[in-house]
């Protein structure tokens, strides 16, 4: 199951406001907050900056992929967010990161939570993908681009 | 009739689906008396995959890797209690590695008539990226695969079945 019937309009912002990492992340959260997946924004928030603080989830090309196991949630949620403007994610590659991919699942979900994340892992090896994706104007362009019709 | 299906293998991967599969191979069992194997694939393909991307530290895996454990252990328990609820037996089994290879091996060597897998996305995305290693699974295993859907039937067929 796992990414593909996770990704909806409502789950997608284009373009993100934020200009540094703190803000992105609790910008993303928000994204899953505002569309009806989540209540406890501060509980998910921890976690993902929890888990950020061992290690920068910012990967090379431009693509960050923020994640945490939390029972603030239930089952598998993603979040994605395109900056046009670049945010200094702390990545690989020191450069800023375009396209965020912010995915969290309950305790108990490990195994979901692993198959998406490498399902994020093969995409972010298709320079050409991620382009187009941080060149997305709108949500539904992003929807578009994701399950390919 | 009763040799059409021998034994069947139910891949249980901790998703709504699968469980719903278990409970329709539970049924199956019961009115074909064949013998059920639940399967639960511990994924460390896509943990090493995570590991080489950067997006795992190694602490993460380990972690990952015990969590997956646990659930394996966890739903598998689950699927054995809801099986002797309706007197049926069912062996529990537990491997390690790509999911794919891991049910397509099991069903060769275990001689698995029919794998039965809970409902895939509805979304079939045409990008090459996106995969799902049930779907892969289900393309490549060397027997009958039956793809259960409509959870809600299928709760009403395992509750009246006694």
């Amino acid at each position: 199951m796992t990414m593909m019937n996770l990704i909806k309009e409502e789950i997608v912002k284009v373009p993100l406001v934020s200009d540094d990492k703190l803000n992105v992340l609790r910008e993303l959260v928000q994204i899953l907050k505002d569309a009806g997946q989540i209540e406890d924004v501060n509980g998910v928030l921890s976690a993902v900056q929890e888990r950020e603080a061992k290690g920068s989830t910012g990967l090379e090309d431009g693509i960050a992929v923020p994640h945490a196991k939390t029972p603030a949630v239930g089952g598998l949620k993603l979040a994605i967010g395109v900056a046009p403007q670049g945010i200094d994610f702390d990545s690989l590659d020191h450069k800023p990161a375009n396209l965020f991919f912010l995915l969290l699942a309950s305790p108990d979900s490990a195994g979901p939570h692993v198959a998406a994340l490498a399902e994020i892992a093969k995409l972010s090896q298709s320079k050409s993908f991620c382009r187009a994706m941080a060149h997305a104007e709108t949500a539904a362009e992003v929807v578009e681009l994701m399950t390919g019709e | 009739m009763s040799d059409l299906v021998k034994r069947i293998m139910v891949y249980v991967d901790g998703t709504e689906q699968s469980v719903t599969a278990a409970q329709y191979a539970i049924c199956l069992a019961s009115f074909s008396h064949a013998q059920l194997i639940a399967h639960y694939v511990v994924n460390t393909k896509a943990m090493d995959d995570l590991l080489k991307a950067h997006i795992f530290l190694q602490d993460e895996q380990t972690e990952y890797e015990h969590d997956m454990e646990a659930d394996a252990e966890r739903y598998l328990n689950y699927i054995a209690e809801l099986a002797i609820k309706k007197g049926v037996s069912v062996t529990k089994k537990r491997s390690k590695g790509s999911v794919q290879r891991e049910i397509v091996d099991a069903v060769k060597d275990m001689q698995v008539d029919l794998l039965v897998i809970g409902e895939l996305s509805r979304i079939r995305s045409r990008r090459d990226e996106f995969y799902d290693e049930t779907d892969r699974a289900m393309r490549s295993a060397p027997c009958s695969v039956l793809i259960v859907k409509d959870e809600e039937r299928v709760w009403n067929l395992y509750e009246s079945l006694v």
